[in-house]
């Protein structure tokens, strides 16, 4: 079932929890929406599950309105951050949950109930759990019993909000592969809020980017990553370097670096900041280029796939982040304090007056 | 959760040195707390069983099976049965809407909740007389339809349910606003009513926190004095409840027959106390 959002509103008090924002989930997609606390992703989440009412705008699901429908007739399944899990009742009553309150004439045979929940539990993998009680499983058992629950209805939309962020790093990874197996197999639309960039890039087909109340960026991981729309999208994904500069009439000067911007052909003389990753700064021990800068190695951190380097320029004391892969580190042997030579590449500018951050 | 689960239990360790008093002050304090509850709880409990008992289990009984003691026995039961439930029902309601909605004038609603606590029990009473005496607002209305409310049982029962109000509310707020609303809101999402929600999922978690506060409305609407003592007229047989009574047969000097009768109220504490005990027990493990 898709999902289509219009231009809705939300406001708690005086606070703009989303404005105007529209979305197009197309059905059997798994959607992340990513974003900082407070950018409204949960709101939006929730508004899709009808927890919330939007003040203007419609939610519509596979063509038609559901703004007005209420939460139990919508047919979601909603995963809570915090598990939700009926505390009172072991693990197969939890999931057995949704079946049992159906209306009598809708309602499975207890025989039946008992069949789909342990093809559920098979599913999540926790057969050998049914008779525990919420308080003594681990949180990524919780969090893999609240998914059985919310599948048990068989819902036309699973909602996830932020599944993974009560867990430990490793349960996390897990976790989240896990999800994306389970989506490819079941493939129903599913909508989940994190703000853990990696997580949204490794298990969504298509991110959201979402800051204060809007939408920032929409498109596949890698478009997202890649071609980040503004600084705030730049800064939010990864880790990445600012050079600030001026843009005149479609050129940019960053320093030495001149680059040229057909897009700001109209802009005289605006300032400007330049976006590049860690692993686009190249390093070199000679100068080959005179756009190159000069600076220092302050910190190595050697560890890892990436060795990341923390480089002090020696012009104007900025400090630039560098990511060289192993072969290239032990290739030119850095050490600290060494002197080097980094040349940005793929740099995006911006005119800093259309952002501010 | 089960007893394999040792969160906060295991063995106990003593405190390392430093966190810790020197003996002679630990055993100072302790003394000093048993004397004082000694004093002031044991011995009067232990006086007022042994005043009952002065004259022997026949004088006892005796006082105990009076008519008239049998009269306010009854009567205390049956404002207890009426204003128990009766609260049960609104503190749930009340605690229920302050915990999971907002809205607006909740601060309100909390105070006027604790009014009752607030306010000195004879001045509870005297807003009954105000209200439904003969000089009150709704007084005449009242007499000219022949509808007895002061000096009469429902005065009585009126009282109580205001005195009491409190108790079940005041357990319930706290321990529902910690348990948050996500539980029912998952319920709700799989389809679930409200009343399959309210039954299935929040009364289960409140049971125990439900059961303590009943408990100590129950003591209070079968101790009640003050309120109780202004609307109820004190006719004998007919509107005096048990503390009424052994006021009535304290002043008489009738010392023994007081104290029988006072017994079965201090009995009622004994007893709450254990009930009030094990739900707390239930309510910390289950």
């Amino acid at each position: 079932m898709s999902i289509q959002i219009d231009r809705v509103n939300k406001k708690f008090g005086s606070f703009y929890a989303l404005r105007e924002v529209s979305l197009n989930v197309p059905a059997g997609e798994l959607v992340a929406l990513l974003g900082p606390s407070g950018s409204g992703k949960t709101t939006l989440l929730r508004i899709i599950a009808g927890l919330e009412i939007p003040d203007d705008g419609a939610v519509i699901f596979h063509g038609e309105e559901a703004t007005a429908r209420h939460v139990r007739e919508r047919q979601v399944g909603f995963v809570f951050q915090h598990y939700a899990l009926f505390r009172h009742m072991s693990v197969f009553d939890n999931i057995a949950f949704g079946l049992q309150v159906k209306p009598r004439r809708d309602r499975p045979s207890k025989s039946e109930i008992r069949a789909r929940v342990h093809e559920l539990l098979k599913l999540v993998q926790l057969e050998n759990l049914a008779e525990r009680y919420p308080a003594q499983l681990s949180g990524g058992q919780r969090q893999r019993v609240a998914l059985a629950r919310a599948l048990a209805v068989e819902p036309k939309v699973l909602l996830l909000d932020e599944p993974f962020g009560a867990l430990d790093a490793r349960v996390r990874v897990e976790l989240r592969r896990w999800l994306r197996r389970l989506h490819d197999e079941i493939h129903v639309t599913s909508v989940f809020v994190t703000h853990d960039q990696e997580e949204a890039l490794e298990v969504a087909d298509r991110i959201v980017v979402m800051n204060e109340g809007r939408i920032v960026q929409e498109g596949t991981p890698e478009e997202v990553y890649d071609r980040p729309a503004n600084p705030f999208v730049y800064n939010f994904l990864g880790n990445v370097n600012l050079f600030h500069g001026r843009i005149d009439k479609g050129e940019a000067r960053m320093g030495k670096i001149s680059i040229d911007l057909p897009e700001y052909g109209e802009t005289a003389d605006s300032p400007a900041v330049g976006y590049v990753r860690p692993y686009d700064i190249e390093i070199g021990l000679t100068r080959q280029n005179p756009e190159e800068i000069e600076a220092l190695i302050r910190h190595i951190q050697g560890a890892g796939a990436v060795a990341r380097l923390e480089l002090e320029r020696l012009d104007t004391g900025g400090i630039i982040e560098a990511e060289l892969t192993r072969g290239r580190f032990r290739e030119l042997q850095l050490r600290q304090g060494d002197k080097v030579f980094a040349r940005p590449r793929n740099m995006r500018v911006f005119a800093t007056e259309d952002y501010q951050i | 959760m089960k007893s394999w689960e040792t969160t906060g239990g295991g063995k106990k360790k003593s405190p390392p040195k430093g966190l810790t008093e020197p003996a002679a002050v630990r055993w100072a304090l302790t003394c000093t707390v048993l004397l004082f509850l000694g004093f002031f709880l044991l011995l009067p409990l232990a006086a007022v069983f042994s005043q009952a008992m002065e004259k022997g289990m026949a004088a006892y009984l005796a006082a105990v099976r009076e008519p008239e003691a049998v009269a306010a026995i009854r009567l205390t039961l049956v404002t207890a049965a009426i204003s128990v439930p009766l609260n049960l029902f609104f503190g749930v309601a009340a605690a229920w809407a302050i915990a999971k909605f907002d809205f607006p004038g909740k601060s309100l609603l909390l105070t006027l909740i604790d009014l009752p606590f607030s306010v000195s029990p004879v001045i509870s009473g005297l807003i009954f007389v105000l209200l439904f005496g003969l000089q009150g607002w709704l007084g005449p209305w009242l007499a000219s339809r022949d509808i007895q409310i002061l000096f009469a049982v429902p005065g009585i029962v009126l009282a109580t349910i205001f005195v009491t109000f409190p108790f079940v509310a005041r357990e319930l707020i706290p321990l529902m606003q910690s348990q948050g609303k996500e539980e029912e809101e998952a319920a709700i999402v799989l389809g679930a009513g409200g009343f399959a929600t309210f039954f299935r999922v929040t009364l289960p978690n409140i049971k125990w926190g439900l059961l303590y506060g009943v408990i100590l409305c129950n003591a209070r609407a079968m101790g009640e004095f003050g309120a109780v003592s202004v609307v109820s007229g004190h006719i004998r047989g007919a509107t005096n409840t048990i503390p009424l009574h052994v006021e009535i047969l304290y002043n008489e000097y009738n010392y023994a027959a007081a104290f029988a009768v006072a017994s079965l109220l201090a009995l009622l504490a004994l007893v709450t106390l254990a009930v009030k005990s094990f739900a707390e027990w239930r309510g910390r493990t289950g």
